[in-house]
């Protein structure tokens, strides 16, 4: 019997198999524009706050891994004092990828999968108002056809965009409904960045061209922060919270890393990713991270997903954009509607690379009691 | 005392690559103003890769010679170019489909005004005077169906093998306020940590426990004494590479402070011959004069730095603490 279940109550699917691993537990701090606090102490208060909601020590944890980058941190091996956030006693394994934390977190199922530990940590952290993204960004991109372009990520997203708008696959109304929609459900979510802004779509179309067809608004902030994410296996996740989010599909794909190489205005890697990870039938929500309005219709058409969908109800990486954490917070935000919100299925996806050149979906599922 | 509560550094990343026989190839061929794509199949992959982008498999080096005008496929307007851009007035990026390829290539379009752009214009390349073998040998394209070039007819393609690209970014570092105080201290003087209430060990410039992950906040401030005994040390031959200011072999001291608590590294000890430095020696911080005390080195990366404000370490004289009681002391 677990720890949470009263005496003679029975669960339905109290534990699906030993080797399932599911997410008990998420924390992430506010995206803002210039967090004052060091990556480490960001992480402090985010692996405090995930473990704190299941009552876990740190010594409960097996394994963790971070998301982090020292190009946009500024200093090299930047994630080796972002480790004092674990703290050095007792020692546990640990790992590092220069990703989103949503590849920490592939990092951390996958160590759980090996079936010895129980529960990880997962984590990423970024602050990008340390430097300048368009000065940062060509180092990510191939560096003998565009990074001497100075090809920065706005303009980058321009190309797809029209594209996506002269195919006929999407209009610049529709991207500006897409913005305002992410606006109104930012306001209600304290942890994203942009909660004011205007919200009315012709208002917003009427707004002039910061690279045309992009307006400020199809843009997402420069953002700081954080986000951890509790893994469990099996019996110990049922222990630990009411309805944990099992997670039943996790894939990632890539594509070639030219982007002229691609269809910029079709994502065959989520559409992959997704359907090795379960497909999307049933999905209540999705919380996609796409960083430009465009980037949001190119997957949800890619993914296929009806139109009762919830899309990034969370208000998405348009209002909130903590690179190397953006990713995480989709899949943790994708979590929390069924931890904190009874949804049954949910995806959350998470992209890296230019225009959408590799993508990770994650399935989650709660069960019905 | 308040010190700036921001630190600013440019990090320069000099990058010479090697480019291959494909690349190489394609690099080559701009030397003549020729542009190369790569047959894959039925298509012509312009830039050229090594490998197939659908199926992974290594392309023959089947080169065919593409373009030089093509037609633009998608294009946006730069307004206010930045330092990074390619050209210094307003301009379009471009995804260029060149006549004979298959697949697109981004690059620079100069067409004067953003309304003089669109998706189907021929655009043709405007040819560095003296090209290196670089993307940015073409300079831009332009409008039209003519290539520009310097007069007279390009000499023979010259092998082109490596490649230099030079980045630097520059960071605007925020202390957190644990820093800011800790600055502000050491500007007057004086060494503060805080001491974790788990563990009983002293941080300086942290915030945190790196022991316990326990925050640490001010209420915890204690002053620390600035003297120490060395608990480690190396000796450097300096070797000469950029940045690399000493000439002689110089020694790196770790220096646990009074108390056996906190460990400051990399540190100079003074006025002693490297040869006789030992572990188990008592020293005394040597701070700057207070005019010259600067908060540049302090950042949120680091851990608990004393650069610029102590100077190095003077031997007190007194005798040594046993050394064997520093042998866990590494760091």
């Amino acid at each position: 019997m677990t720890t949470r279940q009263k005496a003679g109550e029975t669960r339905e699917t109290a534990v699906r198999q030993d080797s399932d691993i599911a997410i008990v537990a998420t924390a992430q701090l506010p995206a803002v524009r210039r967090q004052e606090l060091t990556e480490t102490e960001m992480l402090l208060m985010v692996v405090d706050e995930a473990l704190g909601k299941v009552d876990l020590e740190r010594s409960d944890i097996g394994f963790s891994c971070q998301g982090s980058c020292d190009y946009i941190s500024g200093g090299t091996f930047s994630f080796v004092p972002n480790l004092d956030a674990m703290g050095a006693w007792p020692p546990i394994h640990e790992s590092h990828v220069e990703m989103d934390g949503a590849w920490a977190m592939y990092e951390a199922w996958v160590r759980l999968r090996h079936g010895d530990i129980d529960i990880a940590v997962a984590m990423g952290s970024g602050k990008s108002s340390t430097g300048d993204p368009a000065a940062i960004y060509p180092l990510e991109l191939d560096p003998y056809y565009l990074a001497p372009l100075g090809l920065d990520p706005v303009s980058l997203a321009a190309l797809q965009a029209r594209q996506l708008i002269e195919s006929g696959k999407s209009t610049e109304r529709e991207l500006a409904e897409i913005a305002a929609r992410s606006r109104r459900d930012a306001a209600g979510n304290p942890n994203q960045q942009v909660r004011a802004a205007e919200q009315d779509v012709d208002k917003l179309l009427a707004e002039g061209y910061l690279r045309n067809p992009l307006r400020k608004s199809d843009l997402p902030p420069i953002s700081d922060g954080a986000c951890a994410v509790v893994l469990v296996r099996g019996p110990r996740a049922a222990e630990l919270t009411e309805r944990p989010a099992w997670i039943t599909g996790i894939d990632h794909r890539s594509e070639v890393h030219n982007p002229a190489l691609r269809d910029l205005t079709d994502s065959a890697s989520t559409r992959l990713a997704a359907a090795r990870a379960g497909g999307v039938a049933g999905v209540e929500v999705a919380e996609l991270m796409a960083p430009f309005t465009a980037q949001e219709v190119i997957l949800r058409q890619s993914l296929g997903l009806a139109d009762g969908v919830l899309i990034n109800p969370s208000g998405g990486a348009l209002t909130g954009n903590p690179l190397m954490a953006t990713g995480l917070v989709r899949i943790a935000d994708a979590a929390e509607a069924i931890l904190a919100d009874g949804r049954s299925r949910t995806l959350g996806h998470a992209t890296s690379g230019p225009a959408l050149q590799q993508n990770l979906v994650c399935v989650l599922e709660g069960d019905n009691r | 005392m308040t010190v700036s509560t921001q630190t600013v550094s440019t990090i320069q990343f000099p990058y010479k690559r090697t480019l291959g026989p494909v690349m190489g190839r394609f690099f080559s061929e701009l030397t003549a103003r020729r542009i190369v794509g790569i047959r894959s199949g039925e298509r012509v992959i312009v830039p050229p890769m090594e490998y197939d982008p659908e199926t992974g498999n290594e392309l023959a080096r089947d080169f065919v010679e593409v373009g030089p005008a093509g037609t633009v496929r998608s294009w946006t307007w730069v307004a206010e170019p930045i330092e990074s851009h390619p050209l210094e007035r307003p301009f379009a990026f471009v995804l260029i489909r060149l006549d004979g390829a298959d697949t697109d290539m981004v690059h620079v379009l100069d067409a004067g005004a953003e309304d003089a752009v669109y998706t189907g214009m021929r655009v043709a390349p405007r040819w560095r005077d003296e090209p290196v073998g670089r993307i940015d040998d073409i300079v831009c394209f332009v409008p039209g169906e003519r290539a520009e070039a310097p007069e007279g007819e390009p000499g023979e393609a010259r092998e082109v093998t490596t490649m230099e690209y030079f980045s630097t970014i520059t960071y605007t570092d925020v202390l957190s306020p644990t820093l800011v105080r800790y600055a502000s201290n050491l500007r007057a003087g004086k060494l503060t940590g805080q001491r974790c209430p788990r563990c009983n060990r002293v941080f300086l410039g942290r915030g945190y426990c790196s022991v316990d992950a326990i925050r640490l906040g001010p209420e915890l401030d204690e002053d620390l004494p600035d003297r120490g005994v060395v608990s480690n040390y190396t000796i450097v031959t300096p070797t000469p590479y950029p940045g690399q200011k000493e000439t002689e072999p110089f020694a790196r001291a770790s220096v646990v402070l009074e108390g056996d608590e906190m460990v400051i590294a990399q540190q100079q000890i003074l006025d002693l011959p490297v040869s006789e430095i030992r572990v188990g020696m008592r020293v005394r911080a040597e701070w700057m004069p207070e005019a010259e005390r600067d908060a540049a080195e302090i950042t949120s990366k680091g851990w608990g730095t004393v650069a610029g404000f102590i100077k190095g370490w003077r031997p007190t004289g007194e005798p040594d603490e046993p050394a064997e009681q520093y042998m866990n002391r590494v760091f």
